[in-house]
């Protein structure tokens, strides 16, 4: 064998030894995330908590929004419960933000940094394992919305579309959460995460239509990315005389806001942890 | 009380007072979400004044002022009883025990903070949002009654969250109330009629003692400068205030005992 095959053979050792190394150490964190959440329900229990405090309460108090002229659904939790899932997706995201807090408090990350471990795992662990935990959240959040009476309006694709935007958005939530908990390394990170995400998330279709909008708000919610992803989780849940209804249109829109702001959230959050280890 | 125990309590009101003003960050967010939430709602609920059930207002923002008001003050009162529980934690209860200090100074001057805190808080979301819509049909009486429900509505929900401070000694403590606070103010009337809601939501909402605290300031708002109007704006949170500060009192004296 020539020396350049030899380097190349050895590149190519180096590239699937890196692999295995990334989605191994991926994996570990994965568990270590959902160890902690069982170790530690009183940290999960206000993610499961929030997304049906939302729908109970939001269905409960503005039932009366069912009953203007064009709104997409009679039922009001059919129109909330996506809202829920969503609120509950994002907080799960960023709250990955907070753990990471802790952790660079603690020291464990620095550990972490020490060990031969990928720079990538400790972004794709945690995110991965967001995404476990938010299916299970969506479950409970689809049981108790049936209970109270959501009915989907386009079958299996009514939770599928529900379950790929809270997957997009707690994705964002982490990439976003991630980054700054990079950037800050303190509690003053957890302070802009919930803001920002609180706020992004109502300055949209979270709350009613664009149709029944007015002033400011409508002009904010139409170029705002969640509202596509909002109009995506709820085209299975509108009436089928809705504008908003299942189809490509209302789709589309969707996934491209989640597949743009994931990217950027995560490149935001792979380069502030460039940062920390320059 | 005598002339010494009030002028212990007129001290131990200025610091608290003080104490609130100097650290904006513990209370600005308190303002500006109710603010926030207001705006937010008038843009979103804006067509719903129209629909059956909902009173005659000029906008939505004029229904949604009440309920501003009462979310500003329970926010700022738990950060006021927060306070109370820190001096426990960092031991400056102890030094005040030690001291020849009215023992209900101690409890009448932290809640001296939060009552002046209820009453600016109302004034500057009435001043805030009347140039947006959210016209006090009472004028400027009713103006004044409101500032007065704000300081009581903050008196009772600081009584109630000192009692929590007093018993647990623990901010952390405090500060868990919030999701509390939070759940009650969504299952009351403070942002949508309870004429609007049905079955079980308006059920809760009416027993819902938010509901009543918003109410009372919402009839100022809406019905105009009269006699009902003015005695529910200031006696359910008087009353509320009295049977709160019982419970503070009473929780006060068991620490007092086991210190």
């Amino acid at each position: 064998m020539d020396t350049a095959t030899q380097i190349s053979t050895r590149a190519i050792i180096d590239e699937q030894d890196l692999h295995i190394t990334t989605m191994r150490s991926a994996g570990q964190l994965i568990k270590r995330s959902l160890i902690n959440t069982r170790r530690l329900p009183s940290a999960f229990i206000p993610t499961l908590a929030m997304p049906i405090f939302n729908m109970v309460s939001f269905s409960g108090t503005f039932f009366a929004l069912t009953k203007l002229p064009g709104f997409p659904t009679d039922r009001s939790v059919n129109w909330f419960m996506p809202l829920g899932l969503a609120m509950g997706a994002a907080f799960s995201g960023v709250g990955l933000g907070f753990s990471l807090i802790r952790d660079l408090e603690n020291g464990f990350y620095d550990r972490l940094r020490m060990s031969p471990t990928s720079r990538i795992s400790l972004i794709v662990g945690p995110v991965l394992a967001t995404w476990i935990r938010v299916t299970l959240v969506a479950i409970f959040v689809f049981i108790v919305g049936g209970l109270l009476g959501a009915r989907p309006t386009a079958g299996v694709l009514s939770y599928v579309c529900s379950l790929v935007a809270a997957l997009g958005i707690s994705t964002i939530g982490a990439g976003w959460g991630l980054g700054l908990a990079f950037r800050f390394q303190d509690m003053r990170g957890a302070a802009i995460m919930q803001m920002s995400i609180f706020l992004t998330m109502f300055m949209s279709t979270a709350q009613v239509p664009l149709d029944v909008m007015t002033g400011w708000l409508h002009t904010v919610a139409r170029v705002n990315p969640v509202t596509n992803i909002f109009r995506l989780s709820r085209s299975g849940w509108v009436n089928e005389s809705s504008s908003g209804y299942m189809s490509w249109s209302n789709v589309y829109g969707g996934l491209i806001a989640i597949a743009v702001l994931s990217v950027l959230s995560l490149l935001f959050a792979v380069r502030s942890l460039q940062k920390i280890d320059k | 009380m005598t002339k010494n125990s009030i002028r212990q309590t007129l001290a131990l009101g200025k610091r608290s007072t003080l104490e609130l003003f100097r650290q904006p960050a513990l209370v600005v967010p308190s303002m500006i979400f109710p603010l926030f939430f207001s705006f937010l709602g008038n843009s979103s609920f804006g067509r719903t004044t129209s629909l059956p059930g909902f009173p005659k207002v000029s906008s939505y923002l004029q229904f949604q002022l009440a309920g501003t008001i009462v979310q500003g003050v329970l926010f700022g009162s738990v950060t006021g009883a927060a306070a109370l529980a820190t001096d426990i934690e960092n031991g400056f209860f102890d030094r005040l025990l030690a001291s020849p200090t009215s023992r209900t100074g101690i409890l009448f001057g932290r809640l001296a903070g939060s009552v002046l805190f209820g009453a600016f808080s109302t004034a500057v979301f009435i001043f805030a949002l009347l140039p947006f819509g959210a016209d006090v049909s009472a004028g400027i009486r009713g103006i004044i009654a409101m500032i007065i429900s704000g300081a009581l509505i903050s008196l009772a929900v600081g009584a109630l969250m000192s009692s929590v401070a007093l018993k647990t000694g623990s901010s952390e403590a405090v500060q868990g109330t919030f999701p509390l606070l939070f759940i009650l103010l969504f299952f009351s009337s403070a942002f949508f009629p309870r004429e609007t809601m049905s079955g079980i939501y308006a059920t809760i909402a009416g027993f819902n003692p938010i509901s009543h605290l918003v109410e009372g300031i919402r009839a100022l708002s809406l019905d105009g400068f009269t006699a009902s109007a003015t005695a529910r704006a200031v006696l359910v949170p008087l009353a509320i205030a009295i049977v709160a500060l019982v419970i503070a009192n009473s929780q006060l004296n068991k620490r007092l005992r086991s210190n």
